[in-house]
C-alpha cells in the first residue's frame, strides 16, 4: 500500500530564493560569457558557445544521476516524493540534453563544417536523449500511480549506465570531438584562467536554474499526486 | 527447489511452449531470412557481401528477431494467465526473468545460426577466422536477452507495448550492436585481436545487464 502524502515537499521553502539566485547567476554568467571572457585566439567568438554547451552537458548528466538516485529511493521506500523527484529531473534532463545537442551542433558548423557528424560522442548523446524520451513515454502510457513509478524506477536505474558511455566515448573510440576539457582524469582543466572562471560561473548558474525548475516541477507533481488521492477517495 | 532449478523449469516450459506452437521462432526465422534477401537488393550484391555491411545487417536482423520472439513469449503468457501463476510461486519473479532470458537465448541461437548460414551461402562470404566469428556470435546473442526481457517486463501491461519495447531496448542495445557488428566484421576480415576485444565487450555487456536484470527487474514484474 502506498502512503501518498499531500504535505508540501521539504524543498518548497527554497522556491523563491532559488528563483532569485538562479536569475541573478544567469545574468552574471551571461555578462561574463559574452563580455568579460577573452576571445579565443583560434576560434574567435564562436567558442563562447562553450558557456552553454558544457553546463548543459553537466546538467544532462546531473539530471539523469538524480533520476537514478530517486529511482533507487522509490524502490527502497515507496515514498511518492522520490517518484516526483525522478519525473521532474527526467523532464529537465531531456530539456537540457536537447539544448546540449543543439548548442553542440551550433558550435560544430563553424568549427567542423557540419551541423552533425556520426561521431561517438554525438551519437551516444543522441542515444541517451532517446533513452530518456523512452522513459517519459513509458510514464505517459501507465495510468496506475504505483505501477508507473515502479516501471519508471527500474528503467531509471538501468539507463544510468549510458552516462559513463557518453562521457568516455571520446576516449574509447576515434572521435573528432575534443577530449574532456574540464573533467579530466588525473589532470587539471585545459582552459585559460579567465575562461575557466566564466565556465565555472556558467555551470553554477545553470545548476541553480536546474534546481529552481526542479522544485517548481516537483510542486506540480505533488499537486497531481494529491489530485490522484482525492479521486481515489 | 533451488533458484537455478526454478529458472531452468521456467526456461523448459518456454521452450516446450515454443515447440508446441513455434510461431515466435517461425516469425523470427522468416524475418531474418527476408532481411538477408532484401540486403542484397538494397545494397547490391557487391556491397552486400562486404564484411561491415553483412555484419551490420545480420545483427540488426537478430536484434529485431529477439524483440519478435520475446513479444510472442509474453503474449502467450498473458493470453493464458500463465504469468500470474508463475509470479505467485515462491521465487517466481526471479525465476520468470531468468527463465525467459535462458529460453530467449536458446531460441536466438537457433535463429542466429540459421541467419548466419543463410548469409554465408547467399552472400558468398569469406570467413578468415571461423573460431573468433563463432565466439562473437555466441556472446552477441547472449548479450541480447537480458535487455530485451528486461524491457519486455517493464512494458508488460503498458498500452502500445509492441512499440514501447523496441523504443526502450534499442538505445540500451547500442553497445551490443556496435560490438557485435564490429567483432563479426573483424572476424570475417581476419583481424583476430579486434574480434576478441569486441567479444570481451559483449561478454561484459551480457554480464552487467544480466546482474542488473536479476537484481531489480523482479521488482517490476506485475
Amino acid at each position: 500500500m502506498i502512503e501518498t502524502t499531500t504535505a508540501p515537499f521539504p524543498t518548497i521553502r527554497l522556491r523563491p530564493w532559488l528563483g532569485i539566485l538562479a536569475t541573478a547567476a544567469a545574468i552574471l554568467a551571461s555578462w561574463m560569457g559574452l563580455v568579460w571572457a577573452p576571445t579565443d585566439a583560434v576560434q574567435g567568438d564562436v567558442y563562447r558557445v562553450i558557456y552553454v554547451h558544457v553546463p548543459t552537458a553537466w546538467l544532462a548528466y546531473l539530471a539523469f544521476v538524480v533520476v537514478f538516485l530517486a529511482s533507487v529511493g522509490w524502490l527502497w521506500t515507496r515514498r511518492p516524493w522520490f517518484d516526483a523527484l525522478a519525473v521532474a529531473s527526467a523532464e529537465i534532463g531531456v530539456l537540457f540534453t536537447g539544448l546540449f545537442i543543439v548548442a553542440g551542433s551550433i558550435w560544430a558548423k563553424p568549427t567542423w563544417g557540419v551541423w552533425w557528424t556520426w561521431d561517438p560522442r554525438l551519437v551516444t548523446t543522441a542515444v541517451m536523449f532517446c533513452m530518456y524520451l523512452g522513459y517519459l513515454l513509458l510514464r505517459s502510457l501507465s495510468s496506475d500511480f504505483e505501477r508507473r513509478a515502479t516501471r519508471a524506477a527500474v528503467l531509471g536505474i538501468i539507463a544510468v549506465v549510458d552516462i559513463p558511455i557518453v562521457h568516455l566515448s571520446v576516449l574509447w573510440m576515434n572521435s573528432v570531438h575534443q577530449l574532456p576539457t574540464v573533467a579530466r582524469i588525473g589532470a587539471s582543466p585545459a582552459l585559460d584562467a579567465q575562461m575557466g572562471m566564466t565556465l565555472g560561473v556558467s555551470v553554477i548558474a545553470f545548476t541553480l536554474v536546474y534546481f529552481a525548475l526542479l522544485v517548481e516541477r516537483m510542486e506540480l507533481e505533488r499537486r497531481r499526486q494529491a489530485q490522484l488521492l482525492r479521486s481515489r477517495a | 527447489m533451488s533458484p537455478l532449478g526454478r529458472a531452468l523449469l521456467v526456461a523448459a516450459r518456454e521452450l516446450f511452449a515454443e515447440r508446441a506452437n513455434p510461431d515466435g521462432l517461425a516469425a523470427a526465422l522468416t524475418f531474418t531470412g527476408m532481411l538477408v534477401l532484401l540486403e542484397s537488393l538494397a545494397f547490391g550484391p557487391g556491397r552486400a557481401r562486404q564484411p561491415d555491411v553483412a555484419s551490420g545487417v545480420y545483427w540488426i536482423a537478430v536484434l529485431f528477431a529477439a524483440i519478435l520472439v520475446s513479444a510472442r513469449s509474453f503474449d502467450r503468457d498473458l493470453e493464458d494467465d500463465a504469468i500470474d501463476a508463475v509470479i505467485a510461486l515462491p521465487g517466481g519473479r526471479d525465476a520468470l526473468y531468468a527463465g525467459k532470458v535462458l529460453a530467449l537465448g536458446a531460441i536466438l541461437l537457433v535463429v542466429a545460426a540459421a541467419a548466419g548460414v543463410l548469409s554465408i551461402f547467399l552472400l558468398d562470404l569469406d570467413i578468415a577466422l571461423p573460431g573468433q566469428l563463432l565466439l562473437v556470435v555466441l556472446l552477441g546473442v547472449l548479450a541480447l536477452p537480458p535487455v530485451v526481457v528486461l524491457t519486455s517486463v517493464i512494458a508488460l501491461r503498458v498500452r502500445a507495448r509492441v512499440a514501447v519495447v523496441p523504443i526502450l531496448s534499442f538505445p540500451m542495445l547500442v553497445p551490443q550492436l556496435v560490438a557485435a557488428s564490429q567483432g563479426s566484421a573483424a572476424a570475417l576480415t581476419g583481424d583476430g585481436p579486434a574480434a576478441l576485444a569486441w567479444a570481451g565487450l559483449l561478454g561484459a555487456f551480457a554480464f552487467v545487464y544480466g546482474v542488473l536484470g536479476l537484481t531489480i527487474v523482479p521488482a517490476a514484474i506485475e
